[in-house]
């Protein structure tokens, strides 16, 4: 039951984050997209900023002290906020979302073969191969 | 021909993601998901900032003119990271992953539907219920082989 209850909030979780992309594109047209992009990042880092200093861990000289390569992650944030901003209004939400799902995945697959960035090297299985089929399939369906 | 042009764009998003997840997963496992979520997004923010003044032609509308409701969009993505960091050691990966795409895809095409939040109408046909079940058998896949991984690490 907690279980379910649990799954449940993931749910909206997912949800929330396609209610993202659909307030983005809107928002991108009248106002500009880096504009939009920026106003993704700046409220999240105050949410974040204020979780942060109320956390019981303290986390930031510890996240300061590691090799500087692992902290260069976040610089992808805009790049992928900036495309689904400017694509959503011109391929809709579900398309959008659906190709960047592939995307994910396929980029996922290799990363793990291949052991990219300190990943434990995992060879492709049939299970996320067959998924990405039937991705691509459905995103030729959708659009 | 713009179309293939934007789904490679969207493709290229969804690399950006997995890329991202992989550098970040390592932090995440030595200084935990909070201060990591908060890095990418206060260098999403420098870097933004940076666009808006340099990269973007100036509009007549700027972000303290458009409607309030309409900036709440980080509220979602916030909750998005909190609730994976409550939820995946009480179900796993395998289930979360699954449920998270299910609620995105569930709720994308819902959006296009009703043109919910101001977005253009892209009614439900035929066509997109036939794409929508091929996502369900790859989420199901998706599932069974993260099980798998998830089992073998349980048991390695």
């Amino acid at each position: 039951m907690k279980q379910i209850l649990t799954l449940c909030v993931v749910f909206a979780a997912g949800m929330g984050l396609s209610v993202e992309a659909g307030l983005l594109g809107p928002l991108g047209e009248r106002v500009g997209h880096m504009s939009a992009t920026l106003c993704i990042f700046l409220v999240g880092s105050l949410l974040l900023s204020l979780a942060l200093i109320f956390a019981p861990r303290r986390a930031l000289p510890e996240l300061f002290a590691q090799p500087r390569w692992m902290l260069t992650g976040g610089v992808l944030g805009p790049v992928y906020v900036v495309i689904i901003t400017s694509v959503t209004p011109l391929l809709g939400v579900g398309t959008t979302m659906v190709a960047i799902l592939f995307g994910q995945i396929a980029a996922g697959l290799l990363l793990d073969h291949f052991g990219v960035f300190g990943v434990a090297r995992q060879r492709v299985d049939g299970y996320r191969l067959g998924a990405l089929v039937l991705i691509a399939a459905a995103l030729a369906l959708i659009h | 021909m713009l179309t293939s042009l934007l789904i490679l764009l969207a493709l290229l998003g969804g690399v950006t993601l997995s890329v991202q997840s992989s550098v970040n997963g390592r932090l995440g496992g030595t200084v935990g998901v909070l201060a990591t979520a908060w890095l990418t997004f206060v260098l999403g923010a420098l870097i933004s900032v940076l666009l808006v003044l340099f990269a973007q032609p100036p509009r007549d509308m700027t972000l303290l003119d458009a409607p309030r409701w309409q900036l709440t969009g980080a509220f979602f993505g916030v909750f998005y990271i909190v609730a994976m960091v409550f939820s995946v050691p009480r179900v796993g990966i395998a289930a979360a992953t699954v449920a998270v795409i299910t609620g995105q895809l569930a709720m994308s095409v819902l959006i296009d539907n009703f043109a919910w939040l101001g977005n253009d109408r892209i009614p439900l046909d035929p066509q997109r219920w036939g794409a929508i079940a091929l996502l369900f058998a790859s989420m199901a896949l998706i599932y069974f082989g993260n099980r798998k991984r998830e089992s073998a690490h349980a048991k390695g």
